[in-house]
């Protein structure tokens, strides 16, 4: 007999107001349909009446958890329609400001997974406090701790504080050293790889059929990073590899993650080793003149959750239309092709690995 | 309530020990009873304590600190507050049967440890067969879970009370084998007996692997991580607790405590040698024995996670049935036969 379940909106693990509802033969999933909406804001219509540096406070609430990224992608679509170049250590120092962002939010995606598979809090503790560390060095360099609102046209709002690099290779060597830590105690703890193994397993056809992008992508093996393949800023002169795991299931997921937090570590000491001197100032936001030209412009990043993408038809003084595709919204879409014949634990588990944040699925 | 659960609770053990003989006067057992009943609700409370600032050590958090000296009456505080809530009762449920579970449940966990002796002056309840009647009584736990998660007409609840009996058959028989290769070795099912079988070595000592199934059985007995699906929290939001309001909730609480209480109180017993300790008062080594496991349990769900009620199922049936028929063969060759 098939039951029905209503799950969420309000739900310990539903990570924001995302509602379920799943049909469930015994301990089998037969559906899962999720329903979204619930944190619907209107977002691409409201800037339609801003003008362009008034959207980006809007933008960096789609994402919560990684706000900084979508403020660059918002004002690198201006940049774009404006036709303004990036100051040279501007572009550094945004790519190490960006990868930072990206552990930030990788760190709180683990602690959020483990409380998904039944952990008791502790992985949750343990990584907001390490996180903690990263929004500091953020808080740094922009002046907040949340939402930052530090991308300016041409770079940033100020430059690099003074001894941010020393502090920054301080704090990345010890988060290092507690990745290890992390990854011992997960992989060494039979149950979770257990409940991580296996489980969720998308091919690499159906990824790439459904559209997902970022880790769930790579999980399946494909080596698609935005960063690699169409680079932007310095991330063509950086040396590294898009990381990924040929297995597609959760613990794949998991793992690609893991080494992404690894990998932007030494991006992060790469670029601080590298970072030219001179100005990384942007253009103050009452200078900005009416000049955009009325064009489509289209600017493509990496997101610490997937690819997003930034569609602006521009006027002169503000967006005409500004269409984002959401990776997480793609991603959450293929929630229900992946869970079906699971066991009802396994939803959250599934749904843990794909890593959702409600306000940018919603938007 | 809590109240009302004690002295059902001790009317039902006077009952028992005046029906079997074990005991002359009704009156002495009621006043034991309600004096074991104090011990555990004080246990419950400063363990219910310990586990907060236990688990905030472990997560590098302060833990409660506001209320009290250390945060001591945090708890207090809490339970107040759940005591001043609205109780209601969803309007899809079996109204007395939902109604009557949690307490009963209470009653039979506390029925259960009046029934362990606490040192060898106060004894009770010395039956024959304790350690029997002990595990008999305990495997209805489950089944009263189960008709309480079905009475309530939630569908987590529902799904919880399913889970229950999943997890019933897959530990229950490892957990007599088990005991019966103590009842071998002790040659005895009375709890004086086997405890006074280990004055020389403790049973954990003689079979470890029984000790490791007792303990994994004994964790989903007590229903702590990993094997807390039953209130999974992150799935079923509180299992078959969902519906169950404020003033039961409270009930549940020290339900929890209790049932954790017994467990660590029946593993000191069948394999730490119970009271058998150098110089201090054997009641004193026996609580300590039992404060000691339950710390450790903590220690486990600090750490551990959630297994899946299917994964529950097959481990107990290909690791630990083998493992106790294991344990028992290897117990008598080595010691009986």
């Amino acid at each position: 007999m098939v039951t029905r379940i209503n799950i969420g909106p309000v739900h310990p693990s539903t990570h924001g107001v995302l509602r379920m509802v799943a049909d469930i033969d015994g301990d089998t999933v037969v559906n899962v349909e999720p329903h979204i909406g619930f944190l619907h804001r209107g977002v691409e219509k409201l800037v339609e009446t801003r003008m362009y540096m008034q959207s980006p406070v809007y933008m960096e609430k789609l994402d919560y958890v990684a706000p900084l990224s979508y403020d660059e992608i918002y004002v690198a679509a201006v940049e774009k329609a404006m036709g303004v170049e990036v100051k040279e250590r501007a572009m550094y120092v945004r790519t190490i400001l960006l990868e930072l962002q990206r552990i930030a939010s990788h760190l709180l995606w683990l602690g959020t997974m483990a409380n998904d598979v039944g952990q008791f809090f502790t992985m949750f503790m343990w990584c907001f406090k390490d996180r903690d560390l990263v929004l500091r060095l953020l808080e740094e360099a922009s002046g907040a701790r949340m939402f930052y609102v530090n991308m300016r046209i041409g770079g940033l709002i100020r430059d690099l504080p003074p001894g941010f690099d020393e502090r920054t290779i301080e704090v990345l060597g010890y988060l290092e050293k507690r990745i290890k830590k992390y990854e011992d105690y997960l992989e060494k703890n039979p149950i979770f790889v257990d409940r991580f193994k296996g489980v969720g397993v998308v091919s690499r056809e159906m990824a790439i059929e459904l559209g997902l992008t970022g880790p769930v992508l790579r999980g399946s093996g494909v080596s698609y990073d935005v960063r690699k393949d169409n680079p932007y800023y310095i991330y063509d002169k950086l040396n590294f590899e898009p990381q990924k795991r040929s297995e597609g299931d959760c613990f794949a997921r998991y793992r690609v993650r893991m080494l992404e937090m690894k990998e932007s570590i030494r991006l992060v000491k790469e670029a601080l080793r590298n970072i030219p001197e001179g100005d990384a100032l942007g253009m103050q936001i009452r200078l900005i003149l009416p000049s955009a030209k009325s064009k489509i412009v289209c600017v493509s990043r990496e997101l610490p959750r997937g690819e997003c993408l930034m569609y602006m038809v521009s006027d002169p003084q503000r967006p005409y239309r500004l269409s984002i595709r959401a990776p997480t919204f793609i991603n959450l879409a293929a929630l229900s092709s992946i869970v079906k014949g699971c066991r009802t634990a396994d939803i959250f588990a599934i749904l843990g690995s794909l890593d959702i944040v409600m306000g940018d699925v919603d938007r | 309530m809590l109240t009302g659960s004690v002295l059902v609770a001790a009317w039902f053990v006077s009952n028992l020990l005046l029906l079997s003989g074990t005991a002359a006067d009704a009156f002495d057992v009621f006043v034991y009873a309600v004096a074991v009943s104090l011990l555990i609700i004080a246990f419950d409370y400063l363990f219910g304590w310990v586990e907060r600032k236990t688990i905030a050590k472990i997560q590098k958090r302060h833990g409660s600190t506001y209320v009290g000296k250390y945060g001591i009456l945090q708890n207090l505080a809490d339970f107040v507050k759940l005591l001043s809530k609205e109780h209601s009762v969803p309007r899809n449920a079996d109204k007395a049967l939902f109604l009557i579970t949690i307490p009963l449940m209470l009653s039979l966990s506390l029925f259960l440890i009046f029934l362990l002796p606490f040192s060898p002056g106060i004894v009770e309840s010395n039956i024959g067969l304790g350690m029997l009647v002990v595990f008999v009584l305990l495997s209805f736990l489950p089944l009263i879970i189960f008709s309480n998660g079905f009475s309530s007409g939630n569908k987590f609840a529902a799904i919880s009370a399913q889970r229950s009996v999943v997890m019933l058959i897959s530990y229950e028989i490892p957990l007599i084998l088990v005991l019966a290769s103590v009842g071998a070795l002790a040659n005895s099912y009375n709890i004086a007996g086997i405890i006074g079988a280990q004055s020389q070595w403790w049973f954990v000592l003689m079979m470890p692997i029984g000790f490791v199934v007792f303990f994994i059985a004994m964790l989903a007995e007590m229903e702590r991580p990993p094997f807390d699906m039953r209130e999974a929290d992150s799935e079923l939001i509180a299992g078959w607790l969902t519906d169950v309001s404020a003033p039961y909730y409270t009930l549940a609480l020290f339900l929890d405590y209790t049932r954790m209480f017994l467990g660590s109180l029946l593993i000191a017993i069948l394999f730490f040698g119970g009271w058998n300790g150098p110089m201090l008062p054997p009641i004193f080594w026996l609580l300590l024995k039992t404060f000691l496991i339950s710390f450790f349990i903590v220690i486990v769900r600090a750490t551990t996670v959630r297994m899946r009620v299917d994964r529950l199922l097959r481990f107990g049936w290909v690791w630990l049935l083998p493992l106790s028929v294991l344990n028992l063969i290897v117990t008598y060759i080595l010691f009986i036969g």
